[in-house]
């Protein structure tokens, strides 16, 4: 039984994996990491090893953060300053789509090559950790807007925390403090828009993040 | 005890928002003066620590702790002149956040604990952004941009290692602490697989804050924003730290009889850094980031020595220690230049040694000293990598090694004339008062002395530390 809701739930994340690769607009790409921050802080309810309080606390809070907290910020930002919402792609849409599709088939491939005891059964598991985590990285350096950046790193995180909760107790309480990640996501979030009130009010050109060469 | 050496820059940074100028300087000077005391003393009777699961001190963190505080407290000397002279916007900040970092860096030294270690990295990070924006430029605010965003990536995949580890250790069927030195114990019962996978993710999370080749893109920018003080401690103390995870990790490779694999790694990102290094700095026109690519070479160096094992990690240490002496005496001697000609383009810049000549005599002697010339440690630093090489057959390796500091010291060479011999025009607007030459002189002559005879104490704990990596003559 809980075979097939661990399943539902990464099909619904893989889905929202396919999703970012496609977005073109933020408030967009913002839901889909928001509703992915959601379904992910969702598995360990369902996989294996019981939960205690701490535990509990922890994925709570991770829910909180990664579902609620930090979209509805960057989404608030995002209204009260001027940054533009076009995600300025590096690649393309249609090539990044494929781009996710091969990277769903490689990871799936990858990871019946290894073998796990812990996670077994779940066989959908580990290839959505490394999509997601290979998503993550591909929106960091395929995407030109800063806030896209910002997402990309959020979905490495959400990959980091699905392996980690999994495979054992052990590496549950060390992806606990990946919670901590979340403060420099916030840092990140602040330095784009101190960059964009300074923008509007200094006028100056610096191209978004851009004049800084080798 | 030993967990005084954080608390205590820690609980004077708080204040340190809130104070004057003037307060907040002596605070500054007196917690750095009292850090090294207290580093001394623990050198000399090395305690067990409090939480001895979370914390340890041990021969390789005493080493950085220890040039941390010397570098910290002669750095905050000179901070207190360039704070006379350079006029900054909210100097407390600027003071508390130096503090909160140095009370971050030494929670890395004493660090056993993978975890904890981890959390002082990114705290780390988190203490020293607001530093390289100290100038509140379009510019600075971007190259902390990239510095946050880049070093997160790089903590994040550290994280990743770390769960990684802990994967070799259920496979394996292990029950230890999560130390570094209750695994390193227990390293011949992991799981090889999963314990190589943790290895590689940490040093490319590590690596990245280290400066490692191809993830040290945020490193000069970070340098050449930052004010001279904070970029001195940047070069100086924040990379070696970084190195320590890698160091600590490496150890357990080695107790796990992978030694080879993670020297080859090691030795292969030491490369890819040297030969960046020597693609940038050639055509480089900004002085301060031509320092900081010079900081990627010598990790390069250090890393590449790590690799190589026997005499070369005795060389990579030395090339450690010499390194954060010498580049931070440049780094302040650059903050030096940028106050007196009000440009960081080298080609605004000349005539250093007639217009500036106690700072002339800091930078270049600083240049003999980075550039490997024989009165200075890296020389010898880099001569036993060399050996090292050799003697481990990979002569292939050694002659790119030795070629790539050929092309560096040329590019390197180039420049510091320029500024140094060159005509210039410019009026300098800088008095150089005994506060802003003298820490510089004092570091440079403490990396001659180490260099001339090295005291038994110290040769005893590098050996120490460098024994469980393969390391010796």
């Amino acid at each position: 039984m809980t075979i097939l809701q661990v399943d539902t739930i990464l099909t619904l994340v893989l889905l929202s994996v396919l999703f970012s690769f496609g977005s073109s607009r933020l408030p967009r790409l913002i839901s889909v990491v928001g509703f992915q921050g959601i379904v992910v802080s969702l598995v360990p309810f369902f996989v294996g090893h019981d939960m205690t309080i701490g535990g509990l606390f922890f994925t709570i809070a991770t829910l909180l953060i990664r579902g609620i907290i930090i979209p509805m910020s960057i989404y608030k930002a995002i209204n009260r300053v001027n940054i533009k919402r076009e995600v300025e792609p590096i690649i393309g849409y249609h090539a990044s789509i494929i781009c996710g599709l091969l990277l769903i088939v490689a990871a799936t491939w990858i990871s019946r090559q290894l073998n796990i005891p812990a996670i077994k059964d779940y066989t959908l598991l580990f290839p959505t950790a490394m999509a997601l985590l290979v998503t993550g990285m591909f929106l960091l350096m395929a995407r030109r807007n800063a806030i896209a950046m910002v997402l990309g790193y959020i979905m490495m995180e959400n990959g980091i925390y699905l392996v980690g909760t999994t495979i054992s107790v052990r590496a549950r309480h060390i992806v606990e403090f990946g919670i901590l990640l979340d403060i420099l996501a916030g840092v990140m979030i602040m330095a784009v828009i101190l960059q964009n009130i300074k923008q509007t009010f200094d006028d100056v050109d610096t191209a978004h993040l851009r004049s800084l060469k080798e | 005890m030993v967990e005084l050496i954080f608390l205590t820059p820690f609980v004077t940074g708080i204040p340190a928002f809130f104070l004057s100028k003037f307060l907040g300087r002596w605070l500054l000077m007196g917690t750095g003066a009292f850090h090294l005391i207290f580093s001394l003393f623990l050198w000399k009777n090395r305690p067990e620590a409090f939480f001895n699961n979370h914390f340890a001190v041990t021969p390789e963190g005493l080493l950085s702790l220890l040039v941390i505080s010397l570098l910290f407290f002669l750095i905050s000397i000179y901070a207190v002149s360039y704070l006379k002279e350079r006029e900054i916007q909210a100097e407390n900040v600027f003071t508390g956040f130096m503090l909160l970092f140095l009370s971050t860096m030494s929670m890395v030294t004493v660090s056993d604990h993978i975890m904890v270690f981890w959390i002082a990295i990114e705290a780390t990070t988190l203490a020293s952004a607001p530093l390289i924006y100290t100038h509140r430029s379009s510019a600075s605010l971007e190259a902390t941009w990239k510095y946050v965003l880049i070093c997160s990536v790089g903590i994040a995949m550290a994280l990743l290692g770390s769960v990684l580890i802990t994967l070799s250790m259920d496979i394996g069927d292990v029950n230890a602490a999560l130390s570094f030195s209750a695994i390193t114990g227990v390293a011949g019962k992991l799981d090889p697989f999963w314990l190589k996978a943790g290895f590689i993710f940490i040093l490319v999370g590590y690596g990245t804050k280290m400066g490692l080749a191809p993830m040290h893109t945020w490193l000069p920018d970070a340098h050449s924003e930052a004010p001279g003080p904070a970029s001195a401690l940047f070069s100086g103390v924040l990379l070696n730290c970084a190195y320590l995870g890698i160091f600590k990790t490496n150890k357990i490779m080695h107790a796990a009889g992978l030694g080879d694999f993670s020297g080859m790694i090691l030795m292969v990102f030491g490369l890819m850094s040297i030969l960046a290094a020597a693609t940038f700095i050639i055509r480089q026109n900004e002085y301060k980031r031509m320092l900081a690519y010079s900081s990627i070479e010598n990790m390069g160096i250090i890393a590449f020595g790590t690799g190589i094992g026997g005499i070369g990690v005795y060389g990579a240490v030395i090339c450690m220690i010499h390194h954060s002496l010498i580049k931070s005496s440049l780094f302040l001697s650059a903050g030096n230049i940028l106050l007196g000609y009000g440009n960081r383009l080298i080609k605004n810049t000349g005539d250093l040694i007639t217009l500036m000549p106690k700072t002339f005599l800091a930078f270049f002697a600083g240049f003999a000293g980075i550039s490997g010339f024989p009165p200075f440690g890296i020389f010898i630093g880099e001569l036993f990598i060399i050996l090292g090489a050799f003697r481990g057959k990979h002569y292939a390796m050694a002659g790119v090694f030795a070629l790539s500091l050929c092309v560096i010291f040329a590019g390197f060479a180039n420049q510091v004339m320029k500024i140094s011999f060159d005509g210039s025009k410019a009026a300098i607007r800088l008095k150089e008062k005994p506060g802003l030459v003298w820490p510089q002189y004092i570091l440079l002559l403490t990396s001659l002395a180490l260099c001339i005879s090295i005291p038994d104490t110290v040769h005893q704990t590098i050996i120490d530390a460098i024994s469980a990596i393969g390391g010796g003559f």
